[in-house]
């Protein structure tokens, strides 16, 4: 229980920072677009899938999930900032209600798109193939 | 980026995660369905307190970093505490269980209201600021 506590806090404490890292670093696309969050949450929604694939076919422990699965991508991740900021967009203008929608659409289906295939690349080579028994 | 605003967005990013990890197995002690309740619960409930703090704190969200609190607070603990990996992951478990209208229905359901209640949060800010 306190390792997990001391894990998952570790883990959100590095994501959160990568994240700030990427609001300070990536440009924002013309009209407001925020690219730094939609940068944030594709690479945290890779590797989150990434990690659990690992952990099912248990190539990581459980305290490497709680620690990066849970924590760091966690951490990196945010919804409150895609939904405040896209309602901010969208109250703006006509030009950023359009943005806005831009911005949703694309973060649902890339984030989709970038869970699955963390997930793919995770459970490959499938463990019969691997000669893991 | 000033060294300080690191350490508070990395306290806050940590105890986000700890309550969003928290809150998740009490809500998963509780609820046995298929709908992701807690990521569910925890996104909506962020959304909610951004928006209105946010417009307490007057920031405009795009150059709000540089003061502790925003970084503690808005960047740090509700980035922490809501997270938009794990919708997509419970999204994706969803659908390779053929439930595939219900994890469309949950990705919809989690932006609308979520949008919702950022929109809510900002509003209540406005009315008391």
């Amino acid at each position: 229980m306190i390792k997990i506590v001391a894990l998952v806090f570790a883990g959100g404490a590095v994501g959160a920072v990568l994240r700030e890292v990427a609001m300070l670093t990536v440009p924002n696309l013309m009209h407001g677009f925020p690219l730094d969050i939609l940068v944030a949450n594709l690479l945290a929604a890779f590797m989150l899938g990434f990690v659990t694939a690992l952990h099912i076919r248990r190539t990581v422990s459980d305290a490497v999930n709680s620690l990066i699965g849970t924590g760091l991508t966690g951490g990196l991740s945010t919804f409150s900032s895609f939904a405040y900021g896209t309602t901010v967009l969208a109250t703006a203008s006509t030009q950023g209600a359009l943005v806005a929608f831009a911005y949703v659409v694309t973060s649902l289906v890339l984030g989709y798109i970038a869970v699955i295939v963390g997930m793919k690349l995770g459970a490959w080579p499938p463990l019969s193939s691997a000669g893991q028994n | 980026m000033k060294p300080l605003d690191v350490v508070w967005v990395g306290l806050g990013g940590g105890l986000g995660s700890v309550l969003r990890w928290w809150i998740g197995s009490i809500v998963g002690e509780r609820y046995h369905g298929e709908f992701p309740l807690g990521t569910f619960l925890i996104n909506i409930s962020g959304s909610f307190i951004i928006g209105y703090l946010s417009v307490l704190f007057g920031v405009d969200w795009h150059h709000r970093y540089g003061a502790a609190l925003n970084a503690l607070v808005l960047t740090g603990v509700l980035g922490g505490y809501t997270t938009f990996s794990s919708m997509q992951l419970d999204a994706a478990k969803l659908a390779g269980k053929t439930r595939g209208g219900l994890a469309a229905t949950y990705l919809l359901l989690s932006v609308t209201v979520g949008l919702f209640a950022a929109g809510l949060g900002a509003a209540l800010g406005r009315a008391q600021g």
